[in-house]
């Protein structure tokens, strides 16, 4: 039986920052969602916020490092997916309205 | 999972001196202004020292360096050989300051300089075309690097028949040929080149999505016909297949504009940072210099001409290149030195890494200099001309300090993984 929530996973992705909006990717709606499976091995669909993302390789890395932070965690796997693709809708009320200068 | 852009990343050792020497030749050229009068012709000799001073120095090093980030980004490759960045950077330093020496002293090493530059310039083509047999993609970008690179090859052979013409070497009509280079270089590879890196950079930057790209498909292919069109009749010497080209290019670049007005309406960024100034301030610049081109058509008047084409050089293709220097040089140097420490201690944000009023005296010089320096030109009024040379020579330097500023960020960080 795994422990592990989502809401853990959520918040050990929480952490990782986009460097060049200041934003991190959970708020910024660029997770799309986690599957976790009964030996706590943990599956993160994302996308990023543009397909030439430069930083596309270590963002990837970066929210694997910080899910297997996570005490009890399996294997970690993150998928890049490109649909649907971003937009703005899908970030938090502050990050728009931060974004928009309101 | 989709190919990733950031295994194929250059150091950064690799590409900040063509940054640092763009902005020291930027300097230079903004110096060297204050020596030059409004009215001239295009053909005198220390214009084109100038010109190629601005265009070498600053224009092609600065897109050469930024190109050896943003291949691998755009075409989702690795390059063929990026070593050769090393050898094609001191070339074109050296064969840049040989060639103004040779517009401006003797043109007996004009043949010289233009060697320099034509072999580094066929390192960079080759480099580009061995990296483009790698990519699978098949988009309108890829295809546009193609072009630029094809009509980068034929400006520079063009340009070095023109130095062996004017150093006596060779017998052909300097004029004609010149007519040829200049487009192949400004029409077929800088706005092309520009035009292709703006449909990633700026989507990037604004974070604009869900765009048509009609306009912009449209505009590449105008523009890619008509370089080659004006290029051919320049060859030829046949003026009413140029006069197409040149309508054409300019229906393209409106194609462009569009696109543009696109993405901007789209933009979910309205941050007026130093790159957002420099973009309104370019795509600005764009305009005036299609209207004065217009009116340079009806009037036939030269200055007007001048006007036009300084406003083209300085206020578009300048406020594209240093507006995106202050994103791209933060990211290049963050990923060098900050991105190892990601969850290991705390790490500056890209906007943290530069001086926002440095950049911003930058931009207020610049752009009031522009706008001087343009009035200057159209008037043939030396006392404007000279305020606007001033005021670039002045912003210039708050650029160098910027820049210098933003590259050595960091630099005494302690880049060991131990926590």
């Amino acid at each position: 039986m795994c422990d592990l929530t989502k809401e853990m996973v959520y918040d050990a992705i929480s952490t990782v920052i986009d460097p060049e909006v200041g934003f991190n990717l959970v708020e910024m709606g660029l997770i799309y969602d986690v599957i976790i499976d009964e030996n706590c091995n943990v599956h993160v669909v994302m996308t990023l916020s543009t397909q030439g993302c430069p930083l596309h390789q270590m963002i990837t890395t970066w929210v694997k490092e910080a899910v297997e932070r996570i005490e009890g965690v399996g294997e970690v796997e993150v998928e890049v997916v490109w649909e649907p693709a971003w937009n703005i809708s899908m970030a938090d009320e502050h990050v728009k309205n931060t974004l928009n200068g309101l | 999972m989709k190919q990733i852009s950031s295994d194929f990343a250059p150091p950064l050792k690799l590409i900040a001196p063509f940054f640092k020497f763009g902005v020291i030749y930027y300097l230079l050229a903004m110096l060297t202004l204050l020596f030059f009068k409004p009215d001239f012709v295009y053909a005198q000799t220390d214009v084109a020292g100038w010109v190629h001073l601005f265009l070498l120095g600053f224009v092609m090093m600065i897109i050469f360096g930024a190109m050896a980030q943003l291949v691998p980004v755009v075409l989702e490759a690795g390059h063929a050989v990026v070593d050769v960045y090393y050898v094609i950077m001191p070339l074109l330093a050296v064969g840049t300051v040989v060639m103004v020496a040779g517009f401006w002293i003797t043109p007996v090493l004009l043949p010289y300089g233009g060697l320099l530059v034509l072999i580094a310039m066929i390192i960079f083509a080759i480099e580009n075309f061995a990296t483009l047999k790698k990519t699978a993609l098949k988009t309108l970008t890829v295809s546009t690097v193609k072009w630029s690179n094809a009509y980068l090859l034929l400006g520079i052979l063009t340009g070095f028949a023109i130095a062996l013409g004017l150093a006596g070497s060779l017998s052909i009509d300097v004029g004609l040929m010149l007519k040829a280079h200049v487009y192949a270089v400004l029409g077929g590879y800088v706005v092309l080149t520009i035009i292709g890196l703006s449909l990633i950079l700026v989507p990037m930057f604004s974070l604009a999505h869900g765009f048509d790209e009609t306009s912009i498909n449209r505009a590449f292919k105008l523009v890619i016909g008509s370089a080659g069109t004006v290029f051919l009749g320049a060859l030829f010497g046949w003026e009413s297949m140029m006069y197409i080209g040149y309508t054409v290019t300019i229906l393209g670049i409106l194609f462009y504009l569009h696109q543009i007005y696109i993405l901007a309406t789209l933009t979910v960024r309205k941050e007026m940072d130093i790159w957002a100034k420099s973009m309104i301030f370019a795509y600005g610049s764009l305009i005036v210099s299609l209207l004065l081109g217009a009116l340079y058509f009806l009037l036939g008047r030269e200055s007007v001409l001048h006007a036009s084409v300084w406003f083209l050089l300085m206020g578009f293709i300048a406020s594209m290149i240093t507006g995106h220097l202050y994103k791209i040089v933060p990211f290049l140097v963050w990923f060098e030195r900050f991105a190892p420490l990601v969850g290991k201690k705390k790490i500056p944000m890209l906007h943290e890494m530069y001086s926002k009023e440095g950049a911003s005296v930058f931009f207020w010089f610049n752009a009031s200099g522009v706008v001087l320096g343009g009035i200057g030109l159209l008037f043939e009024s030396d006392i404007w001309f000279k305020a606007g040379a001033s005021f670039l020579f002045a912003g210039a330097l708050f650029l160098m300090v910027t820049m210098q500023k933003m590259l050595s960020y960091g630099s005494d960080e302690d880049t060991s993984t131990e926590a």
